[in-house]
Formats: C-alpha cells, structure tokens, sequence
C-alpha cells in the first residue's frame, strides 16, 4: 500500500516533464523563456507575431546579433545595421544607401520603429511579415548579397553561434529560416513609447504652447467656413502610434519617377502611392520621403501646406483642403509650420536611440541616457 | 518651332495615353473568405447587376443618389451564410471591407442581412447617375443612415468574410 502511493508520487511528475519536454527541445533541454514585449496599453493588442516564430528571449539575442552581422554579406562589409542605424532611429542619414553593390538602392532606407504592429513593410507594403520581408535585403544584390544557403554555411562555421542557436533552438543547426526568424524577433522588440508624446498622453509630460499648437494643427481638418484652423496630418499619420498601415499618393509629384504601388497592382489609381510612415523619432529621420528628397521638416511642411501636386491618384484627402476659404492648397502660415514641427519633435524618443537592448552587441554597452 | 515641338508632345502624350488606358487592369473587388463560391466583382460587369438607390449625405453636406449592388446580394452569389442559414456560429461572422489604401473597417455579417435589417448597404458603382469620382471609385460602400461617414469606404478593392476567434 505504501508502495505503491510512493510510486504514483514519481510517476506524476515523470509525466510532467514528459509534456514539457514535448513542448520544448527533444534533447530535453528547456524551451527558451518568452520574452516580455513592453508597450503602453493606448498602443493596443493588434500586434503581429506569427505562431510558428515566437518571441523568445534566446531568439531575440541571436536576432540581434544577426542584425549586426557582416558575415551576412557577400563582402563581408554590410550588416542591416549599416542601413539601420540606433542613433538614427534605424534609418542611415541617406537618401539612397549603398549596398555590397557600391550602387545605390532604389528607395530610402525606412526606420525601424514599432514594426510589432505592422503586416505590409517596405514603402509599397509588398512583403506580408518580418520573416519575408528580412529574405529581400539579404539576397538582393544591392544590399547584402547572398544566398541565405550561403548565409547559414558561413554563420554555422562561426564559434559564437553555437550556443547562441542551441539556446534559442534546441540545436546548433544554422538554416536560412531560421536566421530570418532570429532577425523578425530581435525587430519585433524595437519598440518607441517612450517619447514626450508618450509621457503626455500619460499625464506625465506638459508641452510648451508651441508643442501644445502644433499637436492641435497636426489632428484637425481645416475647415475655414468655421474658422478652424488643421494641418490634417492625422489622417494619415495619426492615432498613439502615428502609424495607421495606409498607403497614399501625397503628391509629390505629378508624374512620379517611382510608380510605387501601382507596380505591383497595375492599377492606375495606385500610381505614385507610398506607406505612409510612422513619424516617430522622424527629426532623427532626414533626408524624407521614399526617394529622400527632403532634407528638413521645414521643406517637409512647405510641400504639404503650399507644393501638393495634382494627380489623377493623388490622395482625395488633399482635394479641396485648405484653411482659406475655396483655397488650392493647404496654406498654413509659417508660425503654424513650426508648430508642427516643434509636436514632430515631441515624437524623438532618446531612450529608444540609446537602449542598450538594441545596439549591437560586440560593442560595450552604453548607459541610456536619461529621458529629457 | 517650338510650338510645334510642344504640339507634337501633346500628341504623343495623348497617344500614350491611349495605349495606356487600352492596356488598363479593370479595378476589381475581391470577395473572399467563408464563402463557398468566392469572386471576384470586375468594374464594367458590375454595371450589369440589379442596382439599388440609396440617398444619403456626403462630407459636402449634400445629398447624393448612389446607386448600387445590395451587399448581401453579392454575398449570397459568393455563397455566404444568410438568411436562413445566418443562425448559430455563423453569428460570429464579420465582414472586412478593405480599401486601396489599406484602410479596413468591419461589419458583422448580421448588419447586412436582410432578415436582421431594413437599412441598405450597397456597394456604389455611381453617384448621381455618374461613375463615382476618381477618388472615391469606381466603387464605394454607402452604409443607408449612418451618421458618420467612416464605415462609407472609398475605393472598395476586397470584401472578406472570416470567424470572429
Ligand atoms: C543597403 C541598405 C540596407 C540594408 C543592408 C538593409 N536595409 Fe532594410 N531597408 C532599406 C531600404 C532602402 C528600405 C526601403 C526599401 C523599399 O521600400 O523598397 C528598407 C526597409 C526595411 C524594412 C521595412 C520597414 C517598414 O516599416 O516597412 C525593414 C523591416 C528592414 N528594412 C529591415 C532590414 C533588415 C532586417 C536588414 C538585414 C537583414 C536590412 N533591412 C538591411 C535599406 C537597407
Ligand atoms: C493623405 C495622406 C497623408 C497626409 C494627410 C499627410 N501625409 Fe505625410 N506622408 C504620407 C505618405 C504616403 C508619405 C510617404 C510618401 C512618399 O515617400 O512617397 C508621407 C511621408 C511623410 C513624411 C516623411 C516620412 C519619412 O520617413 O520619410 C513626413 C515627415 C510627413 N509625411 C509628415 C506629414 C505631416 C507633417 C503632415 C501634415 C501636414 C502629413 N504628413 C500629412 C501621407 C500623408
């Protein structure tokens, strides 16, 4: 009778390790720990997260290294830090990078920010997730070059990995595959919430009067007949995350050099049209645009308020908006294009640009700088 | 000379128009999802369906006849459960309405059966007897009533039917 209640005591527990196991690694080593994606509730729950790549602390290391890998290039020489630099809010500072190529790549290098919430990257939305979209950079030869079969030789022949995919993976095997989930988790975490706009939308941060003005410009329509003066930026640009997933034409140009979407679609009404980006940390963003051809804010708010080219596609948002009455154009007056620019400038969140998290991990680690 | 150069421009520009537009794809509405016969609505054929009148005011703060096909019309021709068979976990349905754009909003399946409701949802192919303005076509949801005009979509490209999870 003891015995056998002794016995029933060693059997539970046998099978409960058995169903961690199963659901972990087959050698039994411990299924790595999840990791703790941090945002402000206002940012919502809609995030995209494929089930058959979670987040894992162990996946998000070996992402992060892999960001910062040169070896992922054919010269050995590019990494998608180059092209994604913290400082710069994973943007680079250039209106066309260069690549392993030396020739410059097609549209301007995009930040990196708040990816978690999005399901069409690049500036024509034409890869559905991070897993896809991270194959594009790595084999074009324009930007690094090689074959991910390629890839997964030269990281596998790297002592460092090893352990690194054996902690996140249960075995040290390199494949393409998993080289680009690696990366996705790493890029699921560079998360920006912690910007002044963040802390005011918490109760934590009071704007000055020019902050204040600018934030009230950038959500209202214009609508002179009741003399209410709006940028209307948040109609595309707006919500917590300044990012709502849409795609426009805002009119750059007439005839646009870069048909954009319409590539894609060959539809005509998608000629010229873009993503509209997030604009979070976009002071630290310049040159603008996916060609980069603005090199301010100020050249940014003189297109949307005087320079607006019609179009057959342009985006019917700007048809008829203006602050005068029967204007052509947007029309704001040069202290309420610094207004603006003074809220984008509440979007810089330094934390983000310094989190020790995110920068590459073969340099020491820098403390974060204090939030202003 | 240099007028005849521009002359000659206009002419070209024109001529590549033309091939352009003869070379066109139709803008079309994908209807997908939990439907047995999925299709896709292109622009001309659309013009040969039954067509409903719907009035309602735009941002103009006018009225405007749209016409139309009725929604669940065309979700019975894809083979969505209404009617009778709008019962049960078919409740749980929503309509996704999906834009050129990217802009998404949702109905439940019920809003749009007419054994639920009496308020027409069309999808507009011409306002005021014309094709819809480039903007906004050629095809638009207008929801009869709503007050806001937000769930109004413009340039409609994908109607889907899913499970609430
Ligand atoms: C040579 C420069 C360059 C390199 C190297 C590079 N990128 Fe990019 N990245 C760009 C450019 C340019 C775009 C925009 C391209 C487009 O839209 O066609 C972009 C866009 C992106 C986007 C889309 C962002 C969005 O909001 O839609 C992501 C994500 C991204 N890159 C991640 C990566 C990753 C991961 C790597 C490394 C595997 C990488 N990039 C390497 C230049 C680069
Ligand atoms: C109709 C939609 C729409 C409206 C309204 C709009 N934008 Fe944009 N915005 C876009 C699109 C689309 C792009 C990308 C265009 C491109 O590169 O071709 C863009 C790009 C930008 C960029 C450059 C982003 C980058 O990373 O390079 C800035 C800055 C910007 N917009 C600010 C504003 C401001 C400020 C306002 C209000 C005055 C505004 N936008 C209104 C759609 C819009």
């Amino acid at each position: 009778m003891r015995d056998r209640k002794k016995s029933n005591v060693r059997v539970v527990p046998a099978i409960l390790c058995l169903a961690v196991c199963a659901a972990g690694f087959v050698d039994g080593t411990r299924p790595p720990a999840p990791y703790r994606l941090d945002y402000p509730p206002g940012f919502g729950n809609r995030i995209n997260i494929p089930a058959n790549n979670p987040t894992t602390q162990a996946g998000v290391l070996v992402g992060r290294w892999l960001f910062y890998e040169k070896a992922l290039s054919v010269n050995n020489r590019v990494s998608c830090g180059s092209c994604h630099v913290q400082e710069k809010a994973f943007s680079d500072g250039l209106a066309f990078s260069t690549g392993v190529g030396g020739t410059p790549v097609a549209r301007n290098s995009m930040s990196l920010a708040n990816l978690l919430w999005s399901r069409r990257f690049f500036w024509d939305g034409r890869a559905a997730g991070l897993e896809q979209q991270a194959v594009f950079p790595l084999t074009d030869p324009h930007e690094m070059g090689q074959s991910l079969a390629i890839s997964a030789r030269k990281i596998s022949m790297m002592p460092r990995y090893a352990l690194l995919f054996k902690q996140a993976y249960g075995d040290v095997r390199v494949t393409g595959e998993r080289i680009v989930k690696a990366i996705a988790q790493f890029e699921r975490t560079l998360i920006s919430a912690n910007s002044p706009y963040d802390r005011y939308l918490d109760g934590r941060y009071r704007p000055t009067a020019e902050e204040q003005k600018g934030l009230l410009l950038f959500n209202a329509a214009p609508e002179p007949t009741r003399a209410i003066r709006g940028a209307n930026c948040a109609r595309c640009h707006g919500g917590v995350k300044t990012y709502m997933e849409l795609f426009h034409n805002n009119g750059l140009d007439s005839l646009p050099g870069d048909a954009g979407i319409e590539k894609l679609t060959g539809l005509p009404g998608d000629r010229g049209r873009f993503k509209a980006p997030t604009l979070r940390n976009i002071a630290l963003t310049a040159p603008y645009m996916h060609d980069g051809r603005f090199n301010t804010l100020d050249e940014v708010l003189d297109h949307y308020s005087e320079h607006v080219k019609q179009s057959p596609s342009l985006s019917p948002v700007f048809r008829d908006a203006s602050n005068e009455p029967a204007g052509r154009n947007l029309a704001l007056r040069p202290e309420e294009k610094k207004q603006v620019i003074a809220f984008l400038h509440m979007l810089t969140d330094s934390t983000f640009t310094t989190d020790p998290r995110f920068s590459d991990p073969r340099t020491i680690p820098r403390k974060p700088k204090a939030a202003k | 000379m240099k007028k005849y150069f521009f002359a000659l421009c206009l002419v070209f520009a024109g001529l590549a128009n033309a091939v352009a537009q003869t070379t066109e794809k139709p803008a079309s509405v994908k209807i997908s999802g939990e439907a047995t016969a999925p299709f896709e609505l292109k622009y001309p054929e659309a013009g040969l369906l039954p067509h409903t009148t719907v009035i309602r005011k735009d941002r103009d703060g006018k009225d405007h006849r749209y016409g139309g096909i009725i929604v669940s019309d065309l979700l019975l021709k894809a083979g969505v459960t209404l009617g009778k068979d709008l019962k049960g976990e078919n409740l749980t349905k929503y309509v996704m309405v999906e834009a050129s754009d990217g802009y998404q909003v949702i109905f439940a399946l019920a809003e749009l059966d007419k054994e639920f409701t009496d308020r027409a949802i069309i999808l507009a192919d011409e306002m005021d007897g014309k094709p819809l303005p480039a903007g906004d076509g050629p095809f638009r949801i207008i929801v009869q009533d709503e007050k806001k005009p937000a769930r109004c979509v413009k340039q409609v490209t994908g109607i889907r039917i899913l499970f609430a999870r």
